[in-house]
């Protein structure tokens, strides 16, 4: 587990979801995936849904090797969507996925918070 | 695959006999290393690239020929006058052994066909292995590997258990082939040790400074190098143009790919907790023969602790070589790259006097 002093930086929204990430890792029966990656700093992640015949995502999962605020973001971003018709979920703004990921995100690690969300949409986008 | 063996493969898909001419030994100043070989074929034509070079060549195929036709292994010791040693490579007049044997893959009987299969099955699975010949006309030949494993038999039993002593010792260090002389009950035996091993491979996860230094340092000693890292901007041509593959991705999911064996040496250098715990994760319950990170003692700890409350063994955890390198005061990135390089060769040549940067430095409390 990570130490606490590791994380004094963030929120405990992000801490918890860093720590104990909700819905981490591959997701063989996807419909849609995509990987997304910040070519600067190398956070990179995988999102996939699957969906049901009326195009609700009845599961979100993701593969992350990225900073905590990514991990945290792709980890909440797999609960918000859930149950969620995908024509709505690539609707979801920069500023709700901000507000989901809590205080605690830097001005300059703002993209580490998005990345999740940028990926779900071109995963959705193929669709 | 080792030239070798991948000549085996082909000469025994043929199903017919070929002759196999290894130089066992070369008194000179020669860039040709003992275990070089060279295959020709009942026709007399040589396969593979012709490692004994000029006038030696015809006096080599006219032996393959005979060996061939008879079974009989035949060393041939050539002395050479200053001209014919030029075209080998000598500097000055000197002296080539070359062991001349027939192999016959389609031959179940045939030893020497056995032990190259054996090592040739040994060498797909990642490990390394010795073949052993006697350096006159006997034609028994002996397989052995890193656990001790045997295929065939040097004909008499306190003879193959010496053989796998030395063997032992041998791939220990990774020694290349070459001729150890002994004596038993007075009269002195000479046996060939041919090594047949996979190339040594370093795999850097994170494409950093040092990781450029690490790559082309690894190069020079011969090693095979792989860089993994998840931005094409990090890892690429332009920055590694000797690496021998380079991989962008999910760094984690690469390590599940690349594997691991003894002869594959791992180093961590993103210096990114996001990189280095997916990785280790990955690599701690590998065969690696070394894995090192990037970091200070304290991050190090950190780690460690990090992965053994997630399971990880305490055996598991300290596989994990962090502060990484030798210690030898390294500032710079080339110095740092320097520093890894000579631990990994202390770990593969199990160096004791060694001082990994693990330990307290006794340089630093040196006069």
């Amino acid at each position: 587990m990570i130490p606490e002093r590791a994380m004094e930086p963030y929120s405990s929204v992000i801490a918890e979801h860093f720590r104990r990430p909700r819905n981490q890792g591959p997701l063989p029966n996807a419909n849609a995936s995509a990987e997304g990656v910040n070519p600067l700093c190398g956070d990179r992640v995988r999102f996939a849904v699957a969906l049901d015949e009326k195009g609700t995502i009845t599961e979100a999962r993701f593969v992350a090797n990225a900073c905590a605020i990514c991990v945290a973001a792709a980890s909440l971003l797999t609960e918000r969507v859930q149950g969620v018709v995908s024509t709505m979920a690539r609707e979801i703004a920069d500023d709700e996925m901000l507000r989901i990921v809590g205080e605690g995100v830097p001005t300059a690690r703002m993209k580490c918070a998005t990345l999740p969300l940028e990926t779900l949409r071109r995963a959705l986008a193929r669709l | 695959m080792s030239e070798v063996l991948e000549q085996f493969s082909r000469v025994a898909a043929s199903g017919r006999p070929a002759a196999l001419a290894t130089l066992v030994a070369a008194a000179g100043a020669t860039p040709k290393k003992a275990g070089s070989t060279m295959w020709v074929a009942e026709d007399g034509s040589p396969l593979g690239s012709v490692t004994i070079g000029g006038c030696v060549d015809a006096r080599v195929i006219e032996q393959a020929r005979a060996v061939i036709a008879s079974g009989v292994p035949s060393l041939l010791r050539m002395s050479l006058g200053d001209e014919e040693a030029w075209e080998l490579g000598l500097t000055c007049g000197g002296r080539v052994d070359v062991l001349v044997q027939r192999v016959n893959g389609g031959d179940t009987s045939d030893a020497s066909a056995a032990a190259y299969r054996a090592a040739r099955a040994t060498y797909e699975n990642g490990g390394a292995s010795v073949v052993v010949a006697h350096l006159d006309a006997r034609r028994e030949r002996l397989a052995i590997d890193e656990e001790g494993a045997t295929v065939g038999t040097l004909g008499m039993p306190w003879l193959d258990e010496r053989a796998r002593e030395i063997a032992a010792k041998r791939l220990a260090v990774g020694m290349s082939s070459g001729i150890e002389q002994f004596t038993h009950d007075g009269t002195e035996l000479s046996l060939f040790f041919e090594h047949l091993a996979p190339p040594e491979t370093v795999v850097i996860y994170g494409a950093s400074q040092v990781a450029m230094s690490v790559a082309l340092f690894a190069r020079e000693l011969g090693m095979r190098t792989v860089i993994v890292d998840g931005r094409e901007k990090m890892a690429n041509r332009e920055r590694f143009p000797t690496a021998d593959a380079i991989h962008v991705g999910m760094p984690s999911e690469l390590a599940q790919q690349i594997r691991a064996t003894r002869r594959t040496y791992v180093v961590l250098l993103a210096h990114d907790y996001k990189y280095d715990l997916p990785v280790l994760r990955e690599v701690l319950c590998s065969d690696a023969g070394y894995i090192g990170m990037i970091g200070s003692r304290r991050r190090g700890a950190s780690i460690r602790a990090m992965l053994e409350e997630e399971g990880f063994t305490t055996a598991h955890v300290a596989r994990l070589r962090t502060p990484i390198g030798l210690s030898i005061g390294a500032k710079s990135a080339a110095e740092i790259a320097l520093a890894i390089v000579a631990e990994i060769i202390a770990v593969r040549q199990r160096a004791a006097g060694a001082l990994p940067m693990t330990q307290p430095s006794a340089i630093a409390a040196s006069p």
